[in-house]
């Protein structure tokens, strides 16, 4: 082996100019490999957070309450027992958090906008302060009852200013029309869509609105270590809250507010709860990842089967330059196998040391990439929910990254290199050099 | 030759080909190299393969050295039949058995002198590193190369180019070292020099079966196989050397018993 690495590496010192050529191509694929899938991964990340933070949680613990079999409401009686019971029965918890839910129109002196209404309480909402930025106003000011956060569009819609008052309008589910005056206490950056539609308010405003009593809420959001396991702790939670004598809702993979009508039509009453997970709620995102992801790939295919290409026309001048050479070998004694491997190591060394370099690369740009806080177009940032391009570039992703290129790498070599165990020894024996 | 006298000298032969045919197929076109060769070289010999240009001294040579296979006929080395063996099985008694010297030196460019002649037996694996070290290293002595042991073959002449694959083809204690044209490459001076060093290393034990068209080479031959259109015309033995000199001057004399 360590003869083969000799031969490799000297072979490679031999011809600087093509090593050179092939060895920055490869070491650029990595780098962009990398780049791409810090991307991708910032890119998920970044959606993740905000889109589990201000809507869903990881899992999402909703339910439906029915007080006629024609209605139905996005309610969770005495949730207090049932918050607990989230808490002991989820693996990889991370935090607990309860929102009361709605639909409504935010109206100002001017203008009003449709929302989705959320309450919350702020104190027990960490995760929240780190993914919304207000931009004037205070978070802490949803402590008190009767206050809203917009985010900067909607201000803008309704113009108004912190310290302005709202009025918040929906019908309760016995059908009336109910009303509660807000007062605007933080605006918040925008977060790509998300921001467009979704208003948060204090806990109580959404019960008073829908005329509830304090032990009802909307949903418990789960928020769990590993984004990635969300369908198995949906699952055992399903069978936890099951046990413990509640009525499930059949799973169904769809978002929680798509239920609505056909709940409304089925002929029980009561309480049910219904469990979903990120990736039911966020069906679209998930759509947008895939797209991503589809496209990385792409691009990455394009790139190897370059990268495949420069290998073998690599090889095969190098096999072509050493053909007297390798003759030789096999006459004095060497197997095939042996040439197989020469000329693989050789592929093999260029690889790894170049994607090792290239990945080097990457890293260093991610970093530069994310210390120079770009802001992204604002169609992007939709996509994106955040200002700021973020790359997300870890050790996982490197290693992957390189270890993917380089093995393709060494693929490319595995043809030109039986081809040239084929090469007969007699050829030691022609003229010339 | 008969067969009674093929098997008597079978028995302590290192190279024994009996009624060796070898046909080149080109397209259609049989070209045909070698006829009915049958030949037997014994250990200690110092064999020349004399013929001009076309002969067959090169594919005669490739036969032996178990690089090609002959269209008929037997090549049996060190007592196993060629054309028994396996791919696998040629190449191990290739590196084991044989030793190979080129016309144009055919050194390994991106290693040293010392990392050439050590090759086969890095190939070999049958010694420790010491040991292994010990023995290029004396040859490389022997041969009066240890001072270029670190030396690229770039950088060396080909005289001593050649002599670095003079070791080379020893490393292994080959029952027979083959070379084809060995002088070929070589100005006649260096030549000399080279032919005089494969002479010591025959009284010192090594058989050596060389092809030449060089007829000062021939002269110093041990026996002399004579091919011409690929048949074998005159074996020469140790006693036919004095006829040699009149060859030279007439090869058609070479047909002479
Ligand atoms: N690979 C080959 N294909 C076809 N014909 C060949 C090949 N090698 C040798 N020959 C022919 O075989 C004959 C003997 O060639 P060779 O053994 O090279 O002779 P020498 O080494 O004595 O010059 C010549 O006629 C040559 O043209
Ligand atoms: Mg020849």
């Amino acid at each position: 082996m360590n003869t083969l690495l000799m031969i490799a590496t000297r072979n490679l010192a031999q011809h600087k100019r093509r090593t050179m050529l092939l060895g920055s191509a490869v070491a650029m694929v990595t780098t962009l490999l990398v780049i791409l899938l810090s991307l991708f991964s910032g890119m998920r990340t970044t959606m993740l957070r905000t889109a589990t933070t201000l809507m869903t949680g990881h899992v999402n613990v909703a339910g439906f309450y029915k007080i006629t079999t024609g209605t139905a409401a996005p309610l969770v009686t005495k949730y207090q027992g049932l918050t607990e019971l989230v808490k002991k029965s989820t693996p990889g918890l991370k935090a607990v958090v309860t929102r009361g839910r709605g639909w409504g129109k935010v109206v100002s002196e001017s203008s009003s906008i449709q929302a989705a209404l959320s309450g919350l309480n702020i104190d027990s909402e960490p995760l929240f302060r780190d993914v919304v930025e207000v931009s004037k106003g205070s978070l802490d000011g949803l402590r008190d009852p009767h206050t809203v956060l917009l985010f900067e569009q909607q201000a803008e819609r309704l113009q108004v200013k912190v310290g302005d008052n709202v009025t918040l309008s929906s019908s309760t589910f016995r059908g009336a029309n109910n009303t509660v005056d807000l007062r605007v206490v933080a605006i918040a950056k925008d977060l790509g869509f998300m921001s467009g539609f979704n208003v948060y308010v204090h806990a109580d405003s959404i019960r008073e609105l829908y005329e509830l009593d304090p032990n009802t809420t909307g949903a418990i959001q789960v928020m769990i270590k590993d984004a990635n396991e969300a369908e198995n702790v949906a699952n055992t939670l399903r069978k936890a809250i099951e046990d413990a004598g509640y009525r499930m809702m059949d799973r169904v993979p769809q978002p929680f507010w798509r239920k609505f009508e056909s709940v409304r039509r089925e002929d029980w009453t009561g309480q049910k709860i219904d469990i979903t997970t990120w990736s039911d709620e966020m069906a679209f995102m998930r759509y947008t990842l895939d797209t991503v992801q589809v496209l990385t790939i792409v691009v990455v295919s394009v790139l190897v089967v370059i990268i495949i290409v420069g290998v073998m026309n690599t090889l095969w001048m190098a096999i072509r330059e050493r053909t007297k050479e390798i003759g030789t070998l096999r006459a004095i004694g060497m197997q095939r196998g042996y040439v197989l491997r020469m000329f693989v190591t050789e592929m093999a060394v260029l690889a790894f040391s170049s994607t090792a370099i290239g990945a080097l690369l990457a890293a260093a740009l991610c970093w530069m990439v994310n210390a120079a806080h770009i802001v992204v177009p604002k169609a992007f940032q939709v996509f994106l929910m955040s200002q700021t391009l973020q790359l997300a570039p870890d050790f996982g992703i490197a290693i992957r990254s390189l270890l993917t290129i380089a093995i393709v790498t060494t693929l490319g070599a595995l043809f030109p290199a039986y081809r040239a165990t084929k090469l007969q020894p007699v050829t030691a024996m022609h003229a010339g050099n | 030759m008969n067969s009674e006298n093929l098997k008597t000298s079978a028995a302590s032969a290192i190279v024994q080909l009996s009624h060796v045919d070898k046909e080149y197929q080109l397209g259609k076109v049989t070209v045909p190299a070698l006829h009915d060769v049958s030949i037997s070289i014994q250990a200690g010999e110092f064999t020349v393969i004399a013929g001009p240009s076309g002969s067959g001294k090169t594919t005669l040579l490739n036969l032996i050295g178990c690089v090609d296979v002959a269209t008929r006929g037997q090549v049996i080395i060190d007592g196993r039949n060629t054309l028994e063996l396996k791919e696998k099985e040629l190449t191990r008694l290739r590196l084991d058995r044989l030793g190979f010297i080129f016309q144009s030196f055919n050194l390994v460019g991106v290693l040293d002198a010392f990392q050439n002649v050590e090759f086969p037996l890095l190939l070999q694996k049958t010694l420790g590193k010491k040991e292994r070290e010990a023995r290029v290293q004396a040859l490389m002595e022997s041969v009066g190369i240890a001072q270029y042991a670190h030396h690229r073959p770039g950088e060396l002449s080909g005289g001593q180019r050649q002599r670095v694959a003079i070791a080379r083809a020893l490393v292994t204690k080959p029952r027979i070292v083959l070379a084809d044209e060995p002088t070929a490459n070589l100005d006649s001076v260096t030549g000399t020099a080279i032919l005089d060093l494969m002479q010591e290393l025959n009284r010192q034990g090594t058989t050596f079966l060389f092809s030449t068209h060089d007829p000062r080479v021939v002269a110093r031959a041990g026996r002399v196989i004579r091919l011409f259109d690929g048949r074998i015309e005159q074996a020469g033995t140790e006693s036919a050397r004095a006829d040699e000199a009149s060859a030279h001057a007439a090869p058609q004399a070479g047909g002479q018993p």
